[in-house]
């Protein structure tokens, strides 16, 4: 007893103890997302997916982002001509502007940023409306019914999020390059024609922007299956779901960042 | 046709009303901040769970973005300039002005916006806050005050230690996938007085936008546990377009005011 007692005083034990139940802890989301995708996974060959379910995901999630899309990609465009605009002064070459813009918002910040706001709109509430299925009991009253809730509610969500990151980053790509190009004009004087050939005249190829859209697709499975898992272990009432929702964007975030280090580290 | 004018009215209308209690929001959480009740205990509590709490998630996500960036980067001088000499500062200027605060930001939008929205959330739909106007105390001097003052202390301290980090992985990157040397790396000829000063005002603007947007989200919760997450999914959308489009401003302006 008075050893435990002295044992749990101790801060170096205790801060072991935290750093290994964070570990722990890690580790168990990590397997939960793993084995989640082994379930989604064998349901899609054949596919086993309810159509009218994925129809309704897929106006919900997509149509209804797009407005933060839009207005998030053409910010973005502008902001990243207004941080590149001293460098290509000082470099005396307005004409690269457009390749100076638009390989950074081709291959990392249009997919990174459309990322984290689907993340923020799409998969936050999807966690937040399976989260309230789950203390609501109604995925026990489906398990009752026979009908498998991952086929009936997990699939259609997965092939929802993962289709509608790769569609609204193709917009955010363009938005973001049209948005660049007005604040190009407006900044540096330089006509969208020539920021147009700065962006096309051999710089930049096509590898650059399927590297951002192949991102596009990881980063869509990464939070598909942080959303659903947080939404599915969703305990406690009403607290217990605004926890899962941050437990989400937080693993979600987290998680694109690492992934886009490794496949942009691979796809280099 | 018709229908497409409602929409844009109500769309238009929706937006001004959540902007002026969006203002009223945030002028009142001014006022109380200068004539509100004293509690210190309360800001300590919040800048604990504000700070300390998001100090590994920042940590790691910035020291990831800090070497995606440089990585990218790397790649793409290749093509045009011969050498990297100018890599490190180049970055380290991009750094302080612009992506340490506005990356930093938005990692913090998502995860104590979310934090404070799922918490205001789930007190107003359990009817705490009802208690709390019922016994004539304003919740927006008691919760969202606090929030308000330490997200903007912790805010700055954590974009801060998240361009630290950030620089550090880079230049890890620099030297192992480029061999450029620390010592050329780590140079701050190219930072100014007005790229300070521009991502310091960035780390303010985004810690005052933070618990503002995010706690009007939570205040206005209803209905339930759907109602919170709905409360958790508005405040991570705003917090993080606010930052984005405060962003554009402030960028804009330092671009007029320090012109280089």
């Amino acid at each position: 007893m008075n050893a435990t007692r002295s044992a749990q005083e101790n801060p170096f034990v205790t801060f072991a103890g935290n750093v290994g139940g964070g570990f722990l802890n890690v580790a168990g989301v990590a397997g939960g997302m793993g084995v989640l995708l082994g379930r989604i996974a064998m349901r899609m060959f054949p596919p086993r997916i309810d159509y009218p379910e994925l129809r309704r995901n897929l106006y919900k999630m997509s149509v209804k982002s797009l407005p933060i899309v839009v207005i998030t990609a053409l910010f973005t465009g502008a902001i990243m001509v207004i941080q590149a605009a001293p460098i290509v002064k000082r470099l005396g070459a307005e004409g690269l502007v457009g390749w100076a813009a638009g390989f950074t918002t081709l291959r990392e910040i249009a997919p990174l940023l459309t990322a984290l706001m689907i993340s923020g709109r799409v998969g936050a509430n999807n966690t937040a409306e399976l989260g309230t299925m789950v203390v609501t009991e109604q995925l026990d009253a489906l398990r009752v019914l026979a009908i498998d809730p991952i086929s009936f509610l997990i699939l259609p969500r997965f092939i929802g999020i993962v289709v509608t990151l790769f569609m609204m980053t193709l917009y955010a790509d363009a938005l973001a390059i049209l948005g660049a190009s007005y604040c190009a004009k407006a900044l540096l004087h330089v006509e969208p024609s020539s920021f147009f050939h700065g962006l096309t005249s051999g710089l930049l190829g096509f590898g650059d922007v399927a590297n951002g859209l192949f991102k596009s697709v990881i980063f869509g499975v990464v939070m598909a299956l942080a959303s659903c898992h947080f939404g599915l272990a969703t305990k406690g009432g009403a607290p217990g779901v605004g926890r899962a929702v941050n437990a989400t964007v937080v693993a979600s975030a987290a998680g694109i960042f690492v992934i886009d280090y490794f496949v942009s580290f691979i796809l280099g | 046709m018709s229908s497409l004018v409602h929409d844009l009215g109500a769309g238009t209308f929706d937006l001004a009303r959540a902007g002026r209690e969006l203002y009223s929001v945030f002028v009142r959480t001014l006022y109380y901040v200068v004539r509100g009740r004293r509690e210190r205990g309360a800001v300590v509590r919040q800048m604990y769970e504000i700070g300390n709490r998001s100090f590994v998630f920042v940590t790691i996500t910035m020291g990831f973005i800090g070497m995606i960036m440089v990585y990218q980067s790397g790649i793409q001088t290749k093509r045009i300039l011969p050498e990297f000499s100018l890599l490190g500062a180049t970055y380290l200027e991009l750094l302080t002005r612009d992506l340490a605060a506005s990356l930093g930001g938005l990692m913090l939008a998502t995860r104590v916006g979310a934090g404070i929205a799922a918490e205001i959330g789930s007190m107003v739909v359990t009817e705490q806050v009802d208690a709390l106007r019922m016994s004539a105390a304003d919740p927006i001097d008691y919760l969202i005050k606090p929030r308000f003052l330490a997200s903007i202390v912790m805010t700055t301290v954590l974009i801060i230690w998240g361009g630290f980090v950030a620089f550090s992985a880079g230049g890890a990157v620099g030297y192992f996938a480029f061999g450029i040397s620390p010592r050329t790396f780590a140079s701050v000829q190219l930072v100014g007085h007005g790229d300070m000063i521009t991502g310091l005002t960035k780390c303010l603007a985004y810690g005052a936008a933070i618990p503002v947007v995010s706690g009007y989200c939570g205040l206005s919760t209803f209905g339930g546990s759907e109602g919170v997450g709905w409360a958790t999914t508005r405040a991570v959308v705003n917090s993080s377009l606010a930052i984005i489009v405060l962003n554009f401003f402030i960028s804009g302006a330092a671009y007029v005011i320090f012109p280089k």
